[in-house]
């Protein structure tokens, strides 16, 4: 991939740019389709049910045919919705969802871009989703959406900051936002990777990350007891399914974001275990790192709304500082 | 001085779509009706904006502009605008002379700028962006210019807790 990024922008280069983006855009759409069915058997077993196993053998189809019927169902506008916002925010929320991935680094080779600001790429990025969900809750003129988009916002600006600061400790480490260094200035061994090292860094990642994705125990803004479905209420349809879709991309975002920053990417755990290649490494720790978030779905209540700003500014922005001052301290001392 | 002549390369092409972008979106923040929309197209001015600074070679200043004023900031508007009277529309005051008058200082000003560009001759050293323009960045921001910087987050730092006092006052 590498080399390719260097040569001059021709014709032929355009048209393998484009179908490597067409390919990676099939990756995901195949990801989100089974990370869903997925999610559905996990907690299913987890909750000592069966799941899906309807259609198709063990109801591997099932997805497939939840998004079928999403994408023949009627398209419905609200009169009083303010149309053309109510058609724009689906898109705001999904396209950010899928650029962030550029940044990502697979493998060694195997990446899109290789930004020198990589991290901040991704924050820059994933603040404009937001402005996508406020959107949708206030263009469908329901006081539920508009409700849920703005429980939506508030929630992804308080946690958005300390997920950023939580990083910190490991740029600092590594002197680098560029996330290809990162994952290079992590060892062979795996307590040398970023995890050990940035441990209260890496929880209030966790935290805040699965905050920033509004999924359970964070799932405020769809909270459906108090606000039927959040900020989506009014729309159907495909539109829905971009919703959706953008929810699961960022799932797939934050996943790769949290094996490369502090799993340590492609690495293997071992040096005898490198003959296996690296993106076999990644592909377990990003699917350890999902299976991850499924299990807290289906272990943890929601939290109320009252607690939840209370810890992400009280408890996560304060450790998140501290951990950057001590981070600071350490490679003031013993790495200069 | 009207001699355009250039090549087409490809900056040239980021250039002028990211230009139209940036009109377009600051053209229709101005003849939008509703104050949300307005919101939307100025957003959407600041992304063409960032745009054009990764083009200058300053990644970071683009990616901290998308961060602040196309997310933030913008949030910020919408959060403001649906706090209060959302629903009020601009109403369409007709005052003929006023466009005229408009316009030409519009043209005049378009002309005294035309001409002092293009009077202009830029110097065209042979410079080369550093390899990793962020680190220069921070390594500037920390030595030359670490006074300015500390003064600042002060500032910020009061501007933050006067804030918290504030609302606090009013909370009791």
């Amino acid at each position: 991939m590498g080399t390719w990024l260097q040569e001059p922008l021709t014709w032929t280069n355009f048209a393998i740019f484009l179908a490597w983006g067409v390919v990676f855009l099939f990756i995901v759409l195949g990801f989100v389709t089974y990370a869903i069915y997925f999610e559905r058997k996990v907690i299913g077993w987890m909750q000592l049910r069966i799941g899906p196993n309807r259609v198709g053998p063990l109801g591997l189809f099932q997805t497939l045919a939840d998004i079928f019927k999403l994408l023949i169902k009627e398209d419905t506008i609200p009169r009083k919705a303010d149309r053309w916002l109510f058609i724009l925010a689906p898109v705001i929320t999904y396209v950010p969802s899928f650029a962030v991935l550029v940044v990502i680094p697979y493998t060694d080779s195997l990446y899109f871009t290789d930004l020198n600001v990589g991290l901040l790429y991704y924050g820059a990025l994933s603040c404009i989703s937001t402005i996508g969900i406020i959107l949708a809750g206030w263009a469908s003129n329901n006081k539920y959406s508009l409700l849920g988009g703005m429980r939506s916002a508030a929630q992804m600006i308080s946690y958005e900051i300390p997920l950023v600061i939580s990083v910190v400790g490991v740029i600092l480490l590594n002197g680098s936002l560029s996330l290809r260094t990162i994952v290079n200035g992590q060892g062979d061994y795996f307590w040398q990777w970023n995890f050990l090292p940035q441990i209260i860094g890496f929880v209030v990642f966790i935290i805040a990350a699965v905050s920033e994705l509004n999924r359970t125990p964070f799932d405020l803004p769809e909270a459906e007891s108090e606000l039927v479905a959040g900020y989506h209420v009014e729309y159907s349809g495909f539109r829905f399914a971009f919703f959706m879709l953008a929810e699961y991309v960022y799932v797939f975002a934050i996943a790769s974001l949290t094996t490369v920053l502090f799993l340590g990417g492609w690495h293997a755990p071992f040096p005898f275990l490198t003959f296996i290649p690296g993106i076999i490494w990644f592909i377990l720790k990003f699917m350890f790192c999902v299976f991850f978030l499924f299990w807290l779905r289906a272990t943890m209540p929601r939290i109320r709304v009252d607690q939840l700003m209370s810890f992400g500014w009280k408890v996560l922005l304060p450790l998140s500082l501290i951990n950057v001052f001590v981070t600071a301290i350490y490679v003031e001392l013993f790495i200069k | 001085m009207f001699d355009f002549s250039f090549q087409l390369t490809g900056e040239y092409v980021a250039f002028f779509i990211l230009a139209v972008c940036i009109i377009a979106g600051a053209v229709l923040m101005i003849s939008f009706n509703k104050v949300i929309h307005m919101v939307v197209s100025l957003a959407f001015a600041f992304i063409g904006l960032a745009g054009m600074y990764v083009l200058l070679n300053a990644e970071f200043l683009a990616f901290v502009q998308v961060l602040i004023y196309a997310g933030a900031i913008s949030i910020l508007m919408i959060f403001g605008i649906m706090m209060t009277k959302h629903d009020q529309v601009d109403e369409d005051v007709r005052r003929p002379w006023h466009e005229g008058i408009v316009a030409v200082g519009c043209l005049a000003l378009f002309g005294i700028l035309f001409y002092a560009i293009r009077s202009t001759t830029f110097p065209t050293a042979n410079w080369t962006p550093p390899k990793d323009n962020t680190l220069e960045i921070g390594k500037l921001l920390y030595t030359e210019h670490v006074i300015p910087f500390e003064l600042m987050s002060v500032l910020l730092t009061v501007a933050f807790i006067g804030a918290i006092v504030l609302a606090k006052r009013e909370a009791d």
